[in-house]
């Protein structure tokens, strides 16, 4: 799938480390400005790879990666300035109080808007004093999310900040980030292995199984292009296992019920020789 | 400046425990300088009778040595000024901790934590990251040396009042300047250490073996390159009549000055097939029996001192070599810092 203006993206990009695992192989992806794009795989899909070769915290082994036409490598401090990253796990400093967090991301980036990152974690009642390592997970990962909201950067990388949040804290999470990229404008990338969760968030969605880009759409095409059958179809993307013990196809077109968007992507990984099944998905 | 501040804060905030044990450390050090060298002074100008004829920091009597009734006293002074002794060595010792405790977890911590993904993706520079990462901490942890610099100085002083120490050998790397430069070398190398381990305990571990060895190499080096500094100085100075000591100078190496003027060890002698096993009352040196009757010697007893005046410029060359290991690392770990990945 290409778009008008990218404003992430890759070419032919691969990245092997050095035991010799290609983590990405030949990714080509455009993701457009504008609302949030879902970067659903299964653990080792090569998600959080991809989001770092945009941050450029990991060299390309073949291929280039843009941020809004900037290669990371080549002109990092340039890049870095479109960029407002949310690590896997909250990074935060366990000596550092909330407040220090927000002196410390003013310090490291002059243009950081504090006060706006101030008033996000005050609307979800966090109180700035409090050490980093006295918050919950929940409000670890929205400290998180308010200082990557702080540097105003109009292009967000998130890397699966979903992981460890009861669903609580991800829906307070998510609705956060709907929120700002709504009223920012701004782009956001959110990795995430939880289909569900990102459902009613994003407005795209880019399933990546073993370093490989397996479906690139909007979520509202891909869920109504897609259909489920339960005998074999020839015009079947994939079979996978559905929860009860029976077999269904993921089938492009029409099929006997509509598939769900867990559906869609468990048939692309499958699709993808991923060993995926339902329960690791889900 | 309200910048830098918040930096300080924000650093201190991030290494409160080591810099707290080290400025634990460094105040036991001072204020156990201190007290032995006003300790030490208050107990000779009490009983300068009983120092009188003997050399400072030297327990061996002149000609008539001390008074029978100063034995007590003595023990205590000597006693005293052994436990003074012992400080120095933790002066010396001092930078090489800093490097170990302060150094080497400053960047390895920021890896092994995954803060560093938060703080690389914020700065727009990692190296301007790293300079203002190190900052705070290695200009403390200078300062700090600095403290035990001017206190092993005092504490020299206290004990060798009759010494010009700007020219003088006396625990050279022990007191004064050399301290701080061996700081900047060992806290910038534990640095290093830490960036390209990037996990805190390995990093400390491995730390002390790369400070211990780049110390090490370089003061072998230096040994080489300094003496050239050093002069000849037979050990005889006339029949029977040894050589002054010179206490304010650094004793190189010892052994045979040849006739030609040329210096060898006695290693190097025996090396060279040379036999040098027979002295007369002058130091001059045969290789054998009927030598020594016939007065034809192959040298004469010998030492390579460097003179106390030379102190200056060793203090200086040691320091400006620290230093220089120092910045050395600290490029390397720019390299590393900009390369590597966050976690």
């Amino acid at each position: 799938m290409t778009v008008a203006d990218p404003i992430l993206e890759t070419r032919e990009l691969a990245k092997r480390y050095r035991r010799g695992v290609w983590a990405l192989q030949g990714i080509d992806l455009e993701i457009p400005s504008g609302g949030i794009t879902a970067l659903v795989g299964p653990n080792a899909a090569g998600k959080s790879t991809l989001i770092k070769t945009w941050v450029g915290f990991e060299r390309p082994t073949r291929g280039s990666v843009r941020v809004a036409g900037i290669d990371p490598w080549k002109d990092r401090s340039a890049a870095l300035a479109h960029l407002g990253y949310v690590p896997q796990s909250p990074a935060l400093y366990d000596g550092l109080s909330v407040e220090d967090h927000l002196d410390l991301a003013r310090q490291l980036r002059p243009s950081f808007d504090r006060d706006y990152a101030r008033s996000r974690l005050a609307q979800l009642d966090i109180p700035a004093d409090r050490g980093a390592r006295d918050l919950s997970g929940g409000q670890q990962a929205q400290v998180a999310l308010a200082i990557a909201l702080g540097t105003r950067a109009p292009i967000l990388l998130l890397d699966e900040p979903l992981a460890s949040l009861d669903p609580l804290a991800r829906r307070e999470f998510l609705h956060v980030l709907t929120d700002a990229v709504r009223s920012d404008g701004a782009t956001a990338l959110l990795s995430s292995h939880i289909v569900t969760d990102v459902e009613q968030a994003c407005d795209r969605l880019v399933v990546l199984g073993v370093g490989k880009v397996l479906l690139h759409d909007t979520v509202a095409d891909a869920m109504s292009a897609h259909s489920i059958s339960s005998s074999e179809h020839p015009g079947a993307v994939a079979s996978f296992g559905a929860p009860d013990g029976s077999r269904i196809w993921l089938v492009r077109g029409t099929g006997e019920r509509p598939a769900t968007l867990d559906e869609v992507v468990l048939g692309y990984l499958a699709s993808g020789r991923s060993t995926a099944t339902p329960a690791a998905a889900a | 400046m309200t910048g830098a501040l918040t930096w300080a804060r924000l650093s201190y905030r991030q290494q409160k425990w080591e810099l707290l044990l080290v400025v634990i450390g460094v105040v036991g050090l001072t204020a156990g300088m201190v007290w032995f060298a006003t300790t030490l002074t208050a107990l000779r100008e009490a009983s300068p009778e009983c120092l009188a004829g003997l050399s400072p920091g030297f327990a061996s009597p002149a000609e008539e040595g001390p008074p029978a009734a100063c034995q007590a006293f003595l023990t205590e002074y000597y006693g005293l000024e052994n436990w003074a002794s012992n400080l120095t060595t933790l002066a010396w010792v001092a930078p090489f901790g800093m490097g170990v405790v302060l150094g080497a977890p400053l960047v390895a911590r920021e890896i092994d934590g995954g803060t560093a993904q938060l703080a690389w993706s914020l700065s727009r520079s990692r190296v301007g990251w790293l300079l203002r990462r190190i900052a705070f901490v290695t200009l403390l942890g200078l300062g700090l040396l600095a403290i035990i610099a001017v206190g092993s100085e005092l504490l020299t002083a206290a004990i060798f009042p009759d010494r010009t120490l700007g020219e003088d050998f006396v625990w050279f790397g022990r007191r004064g300047v050399p301290i701080v430069a061996r700081g900047v070398g060992a806290i910038l190398l534990g640095v290093l250490v830490g960036a390209v381990i990037g996990r805190v305990l390995p990093a400390v571990l491995v730390s002390i073996l790369v400070i211990g060895l780049a110390f090490t190499g370089m003061s072998l080096a230096l040994d080489q390159v300094n003496r050239a500094e050093a002069t000849l100085r037979p050990m005889y100075a006339g029949p029977g009549v040894p050589q002054q000591f010179d206490v304010a100078g650094m004793q190189v190496d010892f052994g045979i000055e040849r006739t030609d003027g040329q210096f060898m060890t006695y290693t190097e002698a025996f090396e060279r097939g040379l036999n040098p096993n027979f002295t007369d009352e002058n130091g001059q040196v045969f290789e054998s029996e009927e030598d020594l009757r016939s007065g034809d010697p192959i040298g004469r007893d010998a030492m390579l001192v460097i003179p106390g005046e030379k102190y200056p410029l060793l203090v200086l060359r040691d320091s400006a070599v620290a230093v220089a290991v120092g910045l050395l690392a600290l490029a390397l770990s720019a390299a590393v810092v900009v390369r590597r990945r966050p976690a």
